[in-house]
Parts: C-alpha cells; structure tokens; sequence
C-alpha cells in the first residue's frame, strides 16, 4: 500500500475507532501532535489506539513507551505499522 | 419527601422551555428522545457517551450545579444497552483477544450516576437501581430511606432508559413493540403490543417542605400477573393514602397494548366517574423507566394546575389539581403506584 494511502486508512480508523463525530479525516494533519494538543486525545484514546493497531494491523506493543513515540502522529504511526505490519 | 427541581429529557419538548401543547409523531413504531446540547462536559467525554448516559447527564448535570446534593441515586433497566451490544460483539468478532474499554466502560448501569458523580466531584452516595420495570421506583425508596434517616439531606434522583437496538428487536419478536403502531392513534388501535419510547427525568428531593414542588406522599410497588391482585392492591393503596378524591388526577400509564389496557381500566373503575384519568404513554411511548416522566409530568401539572387536553381520557371539569395517582405497569409484570400532592 502507498504511503499516502496507508495515511488516509489510519485517520478514517481513528475517527471511526474513537467516535470522533465532530472530526472528519480530512481534519487530522498528518504532522500534528494526536495527544495533548493537536487532535486532544487522552489517555484511553492511546488504549484504544493500540487496541486498533493489535485488530486491524496484527502489531502487538507491549512497550509503554514504544507506545508513546509510536502514537504521536499520523506520520509516526504510518510508519511503524509500514514496518511491523503483519496483515 | 418532597421535590424540590426536576428537568427531563424526552421524545417531547420538555427541556428548556416546555411545549407539551403538541406533541411529536412516532416513526417506525419509536418514540425518540430529543437530546439537548450538553455543556459543561468535556468533548472527549462526551463522544464515548451512549445516548443513556447523554440524557443522563443532560437531566442530572443542571441540577446538579443548582443544588447540593449528598448522594446520586439512578434508576435504569438497561444502562447502554448499546454499547454493551457492541461490547459484546467485539468479544465474539475478535475471539475474547484485546478489547477496547470505552464500549464496555460506558455501558454499564451506573455509568449514569458515575459521569455524574466524576464531572460534578460529587463523591457522597452513589447507587443504581436495576429492577428492570421498577428500576425508578426502587430508586426513590432508596431516597425515601435516606431521607427518612436524614431529613435534611438532598438526594439526585433520576430514571433514564434508551431504545437500543438489541432490545428494541428482541422485545418486538416477544410481542411487546409495534413497528406498525403510532403514538396518533395509540390507544383507538385495539391490537397488542405498544410504541417504544425512551427518557429521562431527574428530581432533586428532600425532607424539607419549603418551597418544594410537590411532596411524594407514598411508593408502592409489586410483581404480579394476576388482575384481581393489582385492583385489590391499588383499591388499599387509595384507602391508605388518597381517601379523598377532591381536585385529583389519576394518572394512568396505559400503552395501547390491548392484553394490557383491562389493568389500568380496572383501577380507572375504582373511581368511577369521580376523578379524570390522564395518560402519557402518547409522548413518551413505551420503556422500563417511563414512571419517571409521569412523575415529572405530575409535578409539571401541580405547577400549571393543569395539562394539555390531549393527555386527558374523557371529558372534565378540573379546575384546580392537588393530588395525582399514578399507576403504571411494565410488561403485565411489574406494577406501581406513585401518590403527589401539591
């Protein structure tokens, strides 16, 4: 899968997995901080990302850590799953 | 005890400015509630939300912030049932591996009274009332028992119920929900089965009775299957507590299912003609917790000395309102009998 492509996919599953209804894909910058400022997740949004990753990606993070530069933007997480992907 | 505020969320304009005058038709057999904008709730909060714990929120939040209040006392048959559907299909799509906690989080019962409580830092006693059909009853014995103990403390007390899905269906195959029937000819329809409907209603109550709405003289509630004990019943309820039938309302929650109707007829007959029975069942429809609209509704017309024509069965000459019974059943199992007086 392109790049690009893979980026859209992850935005469409964060809105869709966090219930985002007033954000659409579009909205979410590709560089912008998905914690804290930026998109304004919190801490059960980084569970339920990482549930997501484990569902649609087969990427098990076991790292707290790991956890934490994996989810911090869209480009990160594109990244990682590139890499680790197994489905 | 006495009641003090309420609000309600319901398929009808009863939040904010009240217009009871008309009403909304049902579509595809559902009465559904209309949801105010929440404010004061953080976004991330809101959006994990079922619509059950929004409409709680919606009710509980206002008065909360108006009153201080020593506990949270929710009555609810079904929480989020919807979420807990989807809970539970996660676990079968993804074979019991990693789940996601904001499903399961936000679809247990007191996930009404919880958010209330987190959002308003209300850390006094915080219970939920699960009885199905006598969820909001149980709930205000609860603050009856409190209050008893305590005349001086305040107590939020609330019944929320939501349509969701899952039931909705399993209740239509069983014969208790129409997808055909209307709220515009609900009780004129001579056939089973009834409308669904959802809501909220939240009163803050206590022992005091200065400048309350409205005082709940007496809850009783019972299971039965059986007609002759639930008149048998009532007819004691109305010799212990409301004797006298001047100025008084018997507020009925007939549902237009047709193997219901002979209950509430049958308690009518106890009056005869004396006293003029309303129903609400048309603006709400049908669900476990809808004695909490009609208690909301009691006090709406203590305040207005009266209600729209359209909730009225027959005819009447009712000039002022003082007293109102309500008896309302769930499913022909779960009976009660609410007394309010001015």
């Amino acid at each position: 899968m392109e790049k690009d492509a893979l980026k859209q996919q992850v935005k469409e599953q964060i809105v869709k997995f966090l219930n985002l209804n007033t954000v659409s894909p579009a909205d979410i910058k590709d560089d912008e901080p998905l914690f804290g400022e930026g998109l304004g997740l919190d801490s059960i949004d980084s569970i339920e990302l990482i549930v997501m990753l484990s569902r649609e990606y087969g990427i098990n993070i076991q790292d707290p850590k790991e956890g934490r530069k994996i989810l911090t933007s869209i480009n990160t997480m594109a990244d990682y799953i590139e890499q680790h992907r197994t489905k | 005890m006495y009641i003090h505020q309420h609000t309600c969320i319901s398929p009808q304009q009863t939040n904010g400015l009240i217009q009871l005058e008309e009403i909304s038709i049902s579509a595809d057999g559902k009465l559904l509630a209309k949801e105010p904008v929440l404010e004061g709730v953080p976004p991330a909060m809101l959006r994990r939300m079922s619509k059950a714990v929004r409409m709680g929120i919606g009710t509980g939040l206002p008065l909360l912030k108006n009153n201080v209040a020593d506990g949270i006392i929710i009555g609810t048959a079904n929480g989020g049932m919807e979420d807990c559907i989807i809970f539970l299909n996660q676990i079968v799509d993804y074979e019991e591996g990693l789940l996601a906690p904001a499903a399961f989080v936000q679809s247990t019962p007191n996930a009404i009274a919880g958010q209330l409580s987190l959002i308003t830092k209300n850390r006094g006693y915080n219970a939920t009332h699960v009885h199905n059909g006598l969820a909001f009853e149980n709930a205000l014995l609860d603050a009856q028992m409190l209050i008893s103990g305590h005349s001086h403390k305040s107590y939020l007390v609330g019944g929320v119920d939501e349509i969701s899905s899952y039931n909705y269906n399993i209740d239509c195959l069983a014969g208790w929900y129409s997808k055909i029937k209307t709220n515009k000819h609900l009780y004129t329809d001579k056939t089973p089965a009834t409308i669904a409907g959802e809501g909220a209603a939240m009163f803050i109550v206590n022992g005091s009775p200065v400048n309350a709405l409205a005082q709940i003289k007496a809850v009783s509630l019972f299971h039965s299957t059986d007609p002759g004990t639930v008149v048998g019943r009532f007819k004691d309820f109305i010799a212990e507590w409301a004797p006298v039938a001047d100025n008084t309302i018997f507020l009925s929650g007939e549902n237009g299912d047709l193997r219901q109707t002979p209950l509430y007829e049958s308690c009518e007959e106890v009056f005869g003609s004396a006293i003029p029975v309303a129903r609400f069942k048309h603006v709400t429809g049908e669900y476990p917790t809808a004695s909490s609209f009609a208690l909301w509704l009691a006090c709406y017309a203590l305040k207005e000395q009266n209600l729209p024509p359209h909730f009225y069965k027959n005819e009447h000459n009712l000039s002022q309102v003082d007293r109102i019974i309500i008896y309302n059943q769930y499913q022909g199992m779960q009976h009660s009998f609410i007394f309010v007086t001015q």
